[in-house]
């Protein structure tokens, strides 16, 4: 039936629903342009046949195939709009840099896409303050005090705090720090904030 | 050196640093660094909390952290060692020292610089004075110290013809340098023979947080679990423990809500200590009163409830309260009210009749929410299962985590786990007890007494972890003293070993002092341990904090026994 593959391009953005990128499926991609290609050939050989022949019980059969046509149209619209937010979430959630398994399921265009996002935020967050500029990617929630308690859920080796000292994050010690260098770590799921 | 002031000498030094903290497992040590930890977030003061196991932790811990901190903070570990030479730091590196293991070495109290020890120093310390144990030898250059062959070169060539009066005066010196170093070995050795527990470290922090006027009621009941902690692991002596109990009491009338009446009553949900004259019944609110009583240690040991006999004794003890066996045996909370509404009372009267004078214990009870309710006894063994649990293949810092975490309010189904943790525990305690002794397989070694678990015995592997054996180990001793008729035996020590690790082939040994009614506490088996490794060069480790555990080699076990035989008679 037409119009199924596209569906299924859907469907499978569907089932992760939660924000997670699937892999780009460029054969699925390739299929539904390759039905779209065949549905508009026929299209045109019926439509040049219906003009230059007058048969105009060709013109239901070309109105299907045009809106097969308009629907895989959208539904591929849908598809890339929707990787495209979830992208653009994933640097509110990650930071610029992007963990390689989650690089690995975008595309080329994706990638590109979103180095050019990356940009035009990092100049929008530049031009607060004066020329100071502001992380704004940070502090999703106003934040209840200055430091925080994280606890270390596995051995992650050294790190900096701003004023250059540095903290040996091991297996299960505890460590009072700065709320906004413990995000990041948090969210990667090396620290575990202790609610006291 | 001893610290003074200390909110100027400690807190205030530490406030604008950051600190390393690093833990001891015991429940006492939790409770010290849950107040700390408090008091640093409540000053913003940045910390890295590391726990330490044995002395190997430390000093791993110690060398991996020495680059990024300067103040370190020991708590219950590190004063019963010469910790500069253990651990080699660098000159500007400072140790507060928090430790309830006494003699504290005198290195430790000498140095000036580097120690700085938050200890009390009214508590029983007898150090012994600067001038006994540490001497400026100038009188050293004159004569070779130790190589008194080499004395007749060249200085001596020259003055022969005066040196009567020199080699008299040297002969002299000789003398008194070997009386000194004799007199020295002799106060040392007196000093450092028994090793025993001062103050409880969380009760020294909750008197820091009371001068910085920065305490709550989360602290003073962290104090409050510290010193029972002591008391059921029978560190302290019971007239210490009443001290101490009374100086807690005085905090908690102050923090108790005055003017509590019907108009201004309290929310149900505030945190409330209380000071209760409680039954001596482990965890008997969490569980049934028939379980508790018979798997206390006290009550346990007074019915002798591993015979025949004290099983009808204590069916006796029940109905002369006017127990129904039904209720009894019920969960403590389904107990019909008007049973519990007496039950302290009645239960005191009728022990009095069967020998047991101490059935209840003054000590703290915490109520927060409709069902919260807890004595401070329960929480201490409820966190120590969690900190000795072996249920999964946890590290030991995993369940120092899970301990710790028990200890807060909101952490209550931790504690609920823990306390059925400390249930089974405790059973597997009075099992083991009961086949101990109806097995007699505590032997009379002569000086002492000595008890081997082996590898088949049910929960043996709950016994490889020290605090459960030495709970286990003071048990013994008492069941075994109330059993046994040979008046000598009842005055003797206990020396206990269990399996340690299948694979490597070693054993856990612990030595406890003699079960008395007015025992100090006080352990020679620490120095007594050593002496015996060295003698017959087995293979043993002494890692933990306290000297009277130690483990040793399985096949090293009936040599290193027959040295301390020798040792003691």
């Amino acid at each position: 039936m037409f119009g199924e593959k596209a569906v299924e391009l859907i469907r499978e953005l569907h089932r992760m629903s939660d924000g997670q990128l699937p892999a780009f499926n460029e054969d699925g991609l390739r299929q539904v342009l390759q039905e779209m290609e065949a549905l508009y050939d026929q299209n045109q050989t019926d439509v040049n046949e219906a003009k230059a022949e007058g048969r105009a019980e060709l013109i239901p059969s070309i109105k299907l195939r045009h809106c097969c046509l308009l629907r895989n149209q959208r539904c591929l619209a849908a598809y890339l709009y929707d990787r495209l937010l979830r992208i653009r979430a994933l640097r509110w959630e990650y930071g610029s840099v992007l963990p390689p398994n989650v690089r690995f399921h975008m595309c080329a265009e994706e990638l590109q896409w979103f180095a050019q996002y990356k940009k035009s935020l990092a100049s929008f967050m530049r031009s607060f303050g004066g020329g100071e500029g502001l992380d704004i990617t940070q502090d999703m929630k106003p934040p209840k005090s200055l430091y925080i308690e994280v606890r270390c859920l596995k051995d992650h080796g050294e790190f900096e705090i701003d004023d250059g000292t540095v903290v040996l994050l091991k297996k299960n010690s505890q460590h009072f720090l700065p709320r906004w260098k413990c995000e990041q770590l948090i969210r990667q799921g090396v620290l575990e904030h202790v609610v006291s | 050196m001893f610290v003074t002031d200390i909110r100027k000498d400690f807190y205030e030094v530490v406030a604008n640093q950051r600190v390393a903290l690093l833990v001891a497992p015991d429940i006492d040590a939790l409770c010290a660094c849950k107040i700390l930890q408090a008091l640093f977030h409540c000053d913003q003061v940045q910390y890295t909390l590391v726990p330490v196991t044995r002395w190997q932790d430390l000093d791993t811990a110690f060398l991996e952290h020495k680059e990024q901190f300067r103040y370190f903070v020991l708590i219950n570990c590190g004063a019963n060692v010469d910790l500069l030479e253990m651990l080699q730091p660098d000159d500007d590196s400072i140790f507060f020292i928090c430790d309830t293991h006494r003699p504290v070495d005198v290195v430790n109290v000498y140095n000036d610089t580097q120690i700085k020890l938050l200890i009390k120093q009214d508590d029983d310390l007898g150090v012994p004075s600067y001038d006994d144990i540490f001497r400026d030898d100038e009188d050293e250059e004159g004569d070779d110290s130790g190589n008194e062959s080499d004395e007749g070169s060249e200085p001596s060539g020259k003055r022969r013809r005066f040196d009567e009066g020199a080699v008299e005066r040297r002969i002299e010196r000789q003398r008194a340098k070997r009386e000194w170093e004799a007199r020295r070995r002799e106060i040392l050795f007196d000093y450092e023979q028994y090793e025993y527990h001062g103050t409880s470290a969380a009760m020294m922090f909750f008197e820091l947080a009371w001068v910085l006027t920065k305490d709550t009621k989360d602290m003073l009941w962290w104090a409050v679990i510290g010193l029972t902690d002591q008391w059921v692991h029978d560190k302290i002596t019971h007239m210490k423990y009443v001290t101490d109990i009374a100086t807690m009491q005085r905090h908690v009338s102050r923090h108790n809500h005055r003017n509590e009446d019907e108009e201004n009553s309290l929310s149900i949900d505030c945190m409330r200590i209380s000071f209760e004259y409680d039954l001596r019944l482990s965890l008997y609110q969490h569980w049934s009163l028939y379980e508790s009583i018979c798997n206390s240690c006290y009550t346990s040991c007074s019915f002798k409830l591993w015979t025949l006999n004290g099983q009808k004794k204590l069916q006796e003890f029940l109905a002369d309260m006017g127990l129904p066996l039904k209720q009894v045996r019920q969960k403590f909370n389904s107990m019909d009210m008007s049973i519990k509404e007496n039950l302290r009372d009645v239960i005191e009267e009728s022990s009095n009749k069967y020998g047991m004078k101490d059935i209840r214990i003054q000590t703290f009870g915490v109520h927060f929410g409709f069902k919260n309710r807890f004595l401070a006894s329960d929480m201490v063994h409820a966190a120590a299962a969690l900190l000795e649990s072996t249920e999964k293949e946890d590290s030991d810092s995993d369940n120092f985590i899970k301990a710790l975490d028990s200890l807060s309010r909101s952490n209550l189904e931790r504690l609920h786990s823990g306390i059925e943790l400390a249930k089974k525990k405790l059973m597997a305690i009075q099992q083991t007890v009961a086949s101990c002794i109806c097995t007699n397989l505590i032997l009379s070694q002569g000086p002492f007494l000595y008890c081997y678990l082996m590898e088949g015995t049910p929960d043996v592997k709950l016994f490889a972890k020290p605090m459960a054996l030495t709970l286990l180990c003071k048990y013994l001793l008492k069941a075994f003293v109330h059993s046994t008729r040979n008046k000598r035996c009842k005055l003797l020590p206990l020396i206990m070993a269990a399996p340690k690790d299948v694979e490597k082939g070693t054993v856990i040994v612990v030595g406890i002092p003699p079960e008395s009614e007015t025992s100090d506490k006080k352990n020679f088996f620490g120095r007594a341990f050593e002496k015996a490794a060295e003698s017959t060069s087995s293979r043993t480790l002494h890692d933990h904090f306290d000297t009277s555990i130690i483990e040793l080699k399985t096949e090293d076990r009936s040599k290193f026994l027959d040295a301390l035989i020798t040792l003691l008679s």
